[in-house]
């Protein structure tokens, strides 16, 4: 293994000499907390914002005040329906009959505001009207329901905040972090005329190949770790609304965190064979980013399913899938507080084996003849 | 005197082409071996082969009694090769490029330094051992490329094309270089297609065509009644077609 230490430390050394590696984790170290405060402005005036209602008819007596205390501002319009294409967020016309209501449904917030406010109204007068003829209104909530929240909303807002971001960004930082060094040492070498002397060198070659793995491994690591970690920072800065009180902030806890980093080492070692079998299936480095390219999508959208499935409940089963595990297995730790130890073990195995054949990949491809051959 | 290298009756096909058909030759220590021949002819895959990077499809090749088959890495422990390829890392300086191959070759770590030292002295590259590869000429580089394949002081050394590259000055301290480890009892073997270089240098030399050997032995002996060496390759290589 003498020789993995010498191949490792080389690596080490020329991409930490390497602009382009530095430059791609810096940014990404930098460009998570912009986007982040860019995302949470955007959330908080969302929240704080007022929307036009667009009406016409009479409206019934009350109702006005109820629009006005929900940041839903009245507007008297000529036509409605036309209006809620642009003018207005919603129209609504009054009539003898009830509400006719049009809105745009891929703009659903007004609407969620307008269908909360007419609940309550309608509560309001059917509770009035029983009570005029002497009726406990109670009769109409045969089932009184008392919420207990495991969380504040505002937490768990939070949680569910982080349950998407972080596994995007440990996978995706995983795979670009070290992309760069991984092709560099991989088609780079073959590109730069350096292969054939390292393989003449008596070093066994399975043992030249641990050593690339695990310097972009070690990058690819660095580079999600720093990325999170300045995600981190900037979410300890930022306020989700107010939970007991207090302005409420994301944080990681520390079993969260010492899941994420075990995801991380088994994803950056996966990723760091898999590029650098491209890489040596590659004649040059640009050829090598084009094999690399579909990886981008197979990679984001596992890691992006939380996002349209937040529920989803997996069989164990689930969890034998490369990357999609890994998104589980780290939503469930943010968002219950706690590990399905079953669940993670599955996780690893499947991510090591997922490693282990594509070490053997790299290693069939960089110890064949044609790797010299072709070039 | 006995062969370093030895190779019998070679066979190699690469991908539909037969490159090597039955080669057989032998290169001993303290000469200068030419391998001769046009581009295409087998030189660099008879290469290939002697240094394990690539395996037989037939025949045999050991070095200094090593099997190039069942013991590749003695083998590659011994031989130091250059080629025309002065591929280097761009990002490490001159001195770190060639301790990077004397710690893979399985130099002791205190040995090191001092091999790396004593190549830098011998090639004279001083002046420039501490600059990064990126910023080396040429001719530098291809220094830089023969000190790493000679670090681990490997008593069988293969250049292959290796002026081809290269300006007059820098072909000159070359071919100096082949001369000094000749002198030193290092068995060379030179490949080039340069006729008047293997005359000048080249103790024996083998021509070979179309993957076979098509004259061999001491030089003068190859060039007999022709008035240079150009025109018996010249000559062979007709015959042989």
């Amino acid at each position: 293994m003498k020789a993995g230490a010498i191949v490792f430390r080389k690596e080490m050394r020329e991409i930490l000499r390497d602009r382009r590696t530095l430059i791609a984790i810096g940014l990404a170290a930098l460009a998570t907390p912009l986007v982040l405060f860019v995302i949470s402005q955007v959330s908080t005036r969302t929240v704080a914002q007022a929307y036009t209602v667009g009406y016409t008819g009479t409206m019934p007596a009350g109702l006005d005040v109820l629009f006005n205390a929900t940041g839903l501002n009245l507007k008297l319009v000529d036509d409605p329906a036309e209006a809620a294409k642009q003018q207005v967020d919603i129209g609504i016309v009054f009539s003898d009959k009830g509400l006719d209501e049009y809105y745009d449904p891929t703009r659903q917030i007004a609407d969620i505001r307008l269908q909360a406010i007419l609940s309550k109204y309608d509560a309001a007068k059917v509770a009035a009207s029983l009570q005029a003829k002497g009726v406990d209104p109670s009769v109409l909530n045969p089932l009184p329901v008392s919420v207990h929240p495991l969380s504040s909303p505002a937490q768990a807002a939070g949680n569910s905040f982080l349950s998407f971001f972080l596994p995007y960004i440990l996978i995706t930082m995983s795979l670009t972090g070290g992309l760069s060094a991984a092709l560099d040492t991989s088609a780079g070498e073959r590109e730069r005329k350096t292969l054939e002397s390292l393989l003449l060198t008596p070093a066994p070659r399975g043992n030249v190949l641990i050593g690339k793995i695990l310097a972009v491994s070690v990058i690819s690591l660095v580079a999600a770790i720093a990325a999170i970690t300045s995600m981190l920072i900037a979410l300890s800065q930022i306020s989700f609304g107010v939970s007991q009180g207090e302005p409420a902030h994301i944080g990681l806890s520390p079993l969260a965190a010492g899941v994420m980093i075990w995801l991380a080492v088994l994803l950056a070692a996966s990723f760091a064979s898999l590029t650098i079998a491209l890489g040596t299936l590659a004649r040059n480095f640009r050829q090598g980013q084009a094999y690399a390219t579909p990886l981008y999508f197979i990679t984001i959208f596992p890691a992006s399913i939380v996002l349209f499935i937040p529920d989803f409940n997996p069989s164990l089963a689930y969890y034998l899938i490369p990357i999609l595990n890994a998104v589980l297995v780290l939503r469930d730790v943010i968002v219950h507080g706690t590990v399905a130890w079953t669940a993670l073990a599955v996780t690893t195995l499947s991510l090591v084996v997922t490693g282990a054949v594509c070490f053997y990949a790299a290693l069939r491809l960089f110890t064949r003849e044609a790797l010299l051959v072709r070039s | 005197m006995e062969a370093a290298v030895r190779v019998d009756r070679l066979e190699k096909t690469l991908g539909p082409n037969k490159v090597l058909r039955g080669i057989s030759l032998e290169a001993r220590s303290g000469e200068i071996f030419g391998l001769l021949g046009p581009n295409g002819a087998g030189k660099t895959t008879t290469l290939r082969v002697i240094c394990t990077l690539l395996g037989p499809d037939a025949g045999s090749v050991d070095v200094l009694g090593f099997d190039t088959r069942t013991q590749p890495e003695e083998v590659r422990r011994r031989v130091g090769v250059v080629t025309a390829e002065i591929g280097v890392y761009p990002r490490l300086s001159a001195r770190e490029n060639i301790a990077y191959f004397a710690e893979l070759s399985g130099i002791l770590d205190g040995e090191v330094s001092r091999r790396v030292d004593t190549v830098i002295e011998r090639l004279d590259m001083g002046s420039f051992a501490k600059q990064r590869a990126e910023s080396l000429s040429s001719g530098q580089k291809q220094k830089v490329a023969i000190a790493r394949a000679i670090v681990h002081d490997p008593p069988v050394l293969m250049f292959d094309e290796p002026t081809s590259n290269l300006d007059v000055l820098a072909s000159r301290e070359i071919r100096d270089f082949m001369v000094e480890s000749k002198g030193r009892g290092k068995c060379v073997i030179f490949s080039t297609h340069v006729l008047h270089d293997a005359e000048r240098l080249c103790d024996r030399v083998t021509i070979i065509h179309e993957g076979r050997v098509v004259a061999g032995g001491p030089t003068a002996e190859v060039r007999g009644r022709y008035q240079d060496l150009e025109d018996a390759f010249l000559s062979l290589v007709e015959a042989a077609r």
